[in-house]
């Protein structure tokens, strides 16, 4: 068990004897991520501080056949940092500067390390935004942001990561460092790996540098919170949102045992008594926002809203936001395990998908909470067990998720809207992607990866 | 008697049984923590963060890692027990009970640093402190014969900075502050023996009558823990800031800012009243980071006193760069903390308890001079 000593010794003549850890209780903390249920300990935990380190590493891996698993902050749901087969977990957080922040260009050069809620307080002090705001902003690193091509609550109006990153720099398994796209917003010479890059899940090469867009900050940002009867009756607000021309930049629901679970984290005087939370809200010049707030609160009364009010302050808004960011850790207030879930529908399908889940849950015995971002029909079904040790539960669970993706699939939806499919969602991706894709996606792994180093047992496995 | 007995129960705990397990299984391993932890800020290492620690705390108690597993325990030593993840952590892991429990395994019978045995040995008994609260002239005596509220005077604060008692029994004259009324115990819970820390915290919930009120935010959370949080008042919290006095420096008003006491913050949700007694008597500047650790962390500034260095080095900056007279704090460990950094760096800034900043000017001065002559005068 374990790496060959030469192997140890090229690791740590590669980045030096103190970044690499073999320690029983090291590996450990490095054999999970944020998924529940899955677990492996790696055989040695690396540090590197720099391209020319991780391509030593990597040439290392290649050569021995051990795997690597690149790791950020180990935020994700997907299980895409779990080491399943063992071998190396490369974590990326000693490089963590942010290079050059750019007004006239309207960029950002940041090193893979660097949190979002980092990178997006340096921008905001130029008075620029970076747009891609995962839930777990405040952790994760902008290296797993664009592994994962993460999402986030502005997703309908701005996008997710993958409309922000213009150039990386990439070091394949093979030790080659390679500069894909750059600072051009125009630029199609050759095929786009910069987007191949973006949401591969660290299985073709490790992200070593990015270049990311910004946005002007906007000058004004304002939340409310309207309440419905029920899901469906909040689904069929967004809907009218949308038919009144608006492009929201906020626009996110919780049913009532998320909103239970939220108010007992953040205390902000939540209603409890109605079936859905419908958050929205907009950016951009004042008065536009002001506007924009007004027919989306016209359209909440019109779909039957219970109570519609905005927030005072800016300080109300990021409250509410914040307390949204925080849905599913505060869920884990219902019970210790919480499976997290992505499924994401076309728009208009959402109260189809919510009445749809409703049902595989009764079917299947289980208690399911969902939140999510309306805007862009991405919702997060999240199964509540009391424990990880309640197997019969954890199997009904794991049957009602089933169900989950399939009703997605049925509804012209996607298993995965902006988690990743990691390891976790492996067993699903060819319900989406049929067998044809699924051998392209093996080709392409193969291609960059001859020696099936990089994260194997994920994407392209 | 019952401190051996605590002992060589901690000293037969095997896997499965160090932990509560409804504490243990409250996280989700989210990670939203991570940014928050002072040490996984130092080192970017998983290991030494909350996530990372509960990790190893679950790997104790289901024998995954062995007992006396390395990693298992430094990090138990390495964390600051500052509770900084408590606040932000959306699953409501009461991570601060779970170290307590972690350390009565790992500092189990003579694992435990030797420095933590003598000083949690030190204070054990009450004649010791009341002698030494005596001879510095801490506050002693009562208002008559039935208070409605105590003053706790501390084990270490009494002797180390006995000002701060009597600043607050001239700010509070009502409170009682009988001198026969031994150590709180936070000492003895953050220190391997949770036993000993609640049995102190429950004897000293007998001795004194009513409200206890205290000039240390770790005793405050400590207390708060055995007692119930009924019992224990933070001095900031019974003041009002309408009829505190100012405080002038040079013949204008003085600039101070506050460090916030970890488990104060963390612990108790103890943050605003102390803001708003300072910014009604000078002018108030928010210390970027005011509710990080300082270092001091209880013991850990002496057991490991390189790594408080470097948790206190981005601090004393934050401090020096914010213009200040005075940077006040609310709790003793804190105040000697800050204020050998700052001496140590020739600053100009002093740093100041709460309640001496506050009562060196009485109610209604509005002369200039200073504060600072009271205020360490006895440091």
């Amino acid at each position: 068990v374990g790496l060959p000593a030469d192997v140890l010794d090229g690791l740590a003549l590669a980045v030096g004897e103190e970044h690499v850890r073999t320690a029983p209780g090291e590996l450990a903390v490095y054999g999970r991520d944020a998924t529940p249920l899955f677990q492996h300990r790696p055989d040695a935990v690396v540090f590197p501080a720099s391209a020319a380190e991780v391509a030593a590493v990597l040439r290392l891996a290649t050569a021995h056949g051990v795997p690597v698993v690149p790791r950020g902050a180990g935020s994700n749901l997907c299980a895409a940092t779990v080491p399943l087969a063992g071998g190396i977990v490369l974590v990326l957080t000693r490089m963590k500067r942010i290079l050059e922040i750019s007004a006239d260009e309207l960029l950002a050069r940041v090193e893979p390390g660097v949190t979002n809620a980092e990178l997006g307080d340096a921008v905001a002090a130029h008075g620029l935004l970076y747009a891609p705001d995962p839930g777990s902003r405040v952790t994760a690193t902008v290296g797993g942001n664009v592994a994962t091509c993460a999402g986030g609550l502005r997703g309908l109006k701005y996008g997710v990561t993958r409309n922000y990153v213009l150039g990386t720099e990439a070091v394949l398994p093979t030790g080659e460092i390679i500069h894909t796209g750059g600072r051009l917003w125009k630029d199609v010479a050759g095929y786009d790996l910069t987007r191949l890059l973006t949401g591969s899940e660290g299985t073709l090469a490790v992200l070593t540098e990015l270049t990311l867009a910004l946005l002007p900050a906007p000058a004004a940002s304002r939340t409310g919170v309207a309440y419905f009867p029920t899901l469906a009756d909040a689904g069929r607000a967004v809907t009218g949102v949308i038919a009144a021309g608006v492009v929201p930049a906020t626009l996110e629901f919780l049913d009532q045992r998320c909103v239970a679970a939220v108010e007992e984290y953040a205390n902000l005087g939540l209603r409890l008594d109605a079936g859905a939370l419908l958050l929205y809200g907009d950016d951009g010049d004042p008065e536009l926002v002001g506007r924009n707030l007004e027919r989306m609160a016209d359209a909440c009364v019109a779909a039957g809203a219970i109570e519609v009010t905005t927030a005072r302050d800016v300080a109300e808004s990021e409250a509410l936001l914040t307390a949204r960011r925080c849905s599913l850790p505060a869920l884990s207030r219902l019970g210790a395990l919480t499976i997290l879930e992505d499924a994401t529908v076309p728009r208009p399908r959402i109260a189809e998908m919510v009445d749809r889940i409703d049902e595989i849950a009764a079917r299947h015995d289980v208690t399911i909470a969902t939140f999510g971002h309306a805007g862009d029909g991405n919702l997060h079904p999240t199964c509540v067990l009391p424990s990880s040790e309640d197997t019969d539960g954890v199997h009904r669970a794991e049957r009602a998720l089933a169900d989950v993706f399939a009703a997605a699939l049925d509804l012209g939806g996607t298993i995965t809207g902006e988690h990743g499919v990691g390891a976790a969602k492996l067993p699903y991706l060819q319900d989406r992607l049929g067998a044809d894709q699924m051998a392209l996606l093996r080709r392409v792994k193969a291609a960059f990866d001859p020696a099936g180093i990089l994260n194997p047992g994920k994407l392209g496995s | 008697v019952n401190d051996r007995v605590g002992v060589d129960r901690a000293a037969t705990a095997r896997a499965g049984s160090v932990f509560d397990p409804a504490l243990l299984g409250r996280c989700i391993s989210c990670g939203y923590c991570l940014p928050a932890c002072p040490t996984y800020r130092l080192t970017g290492d998983e290991a030494s963060s909350p996530r990372g620690r509960i990790t190893l705390m679950r790997a104790l108690e289901t024998g995954d890692l062995p007992a006396d597993d390395p990693t298992l325990t430094e990090q138990a030593s390495f964390c600051l027990g500052c509770r900084a993840c408590e606040p932000v952590c959306p699953a409501g892991v009461q991570y601060g009970q779970l170290l307590e429990q972690w350390r009565v395994h790992q500092w189990r019978g003579v694992r435990r640093p030797i420095l933590a045995r003598a000083l949690t040995l030190a204070v054990r008994w009450r004649w010791p402190l009341r002698l030494f609260g005596l001879v510095r002239r801490a506050a002693r005596g009562g208002p008559g014969p039935t208070p409605t509220a105590s003053l706790l005077l501390g084990c270490f604060e009494r002797g180390l900075f006995p000002g701060v008692s009597r600043a607050a029994r001239a700010l509070l004259p009502g409170l009682a502050a009988p001198t026969d009324q031994g150590c709180c115990g936070a000492l003895h819970a953050h220190n391997g023996d949770l036993e000993g820390g609640r049995r102190l915290a429950r004897e000293l919930g007998q001795r004194l009558p009513g409200t206890i009120v205290t000039t240390s935010g770790g005793c405050a959370a400590h207390l708060a823990d055995t007692l119930g949080r009924g019992r224990v008042r933070e001095l900031s919290e019974l003041l009002d800031p309408a009829r505190l006095g100012g405080v002038r420096v040079d013949g204008r008003r003085a600039r101070v800012t506050l460090q916030d006491s970890c488990h104060l913050r963390n612990g108790l949700g103890v943050w605003r009243e102390p803001r708003a007694a300072l910014a009604a008597v000078a002018d108030y500047v928010e210390l970027p980071g005011a509710g990080d650790c300082c270092g001091a962390a209880g013991t850990y500034a002496m057991l490991r006193p390189r790594d408080a260095a470097k948790v206190l080095a981005p601090k004393l900056d934050a401090i020096e760069a914010a213009g200040v007279d005075f940077v006040v704090t609310v709790n003793p460990g804190c105040l000697r903390q800050l204020r050998t950094g700052l001496r140590r760096r020739r600053s100009s800034v002093r740093a100041v308890h709460l309640a001496e900043l506050l009562a060196a000017r009485p109610p209604g001065a509005d002369d200039g001079g200073t504060a600072a002559t009271a205020a360490e005068a006895d440091s």
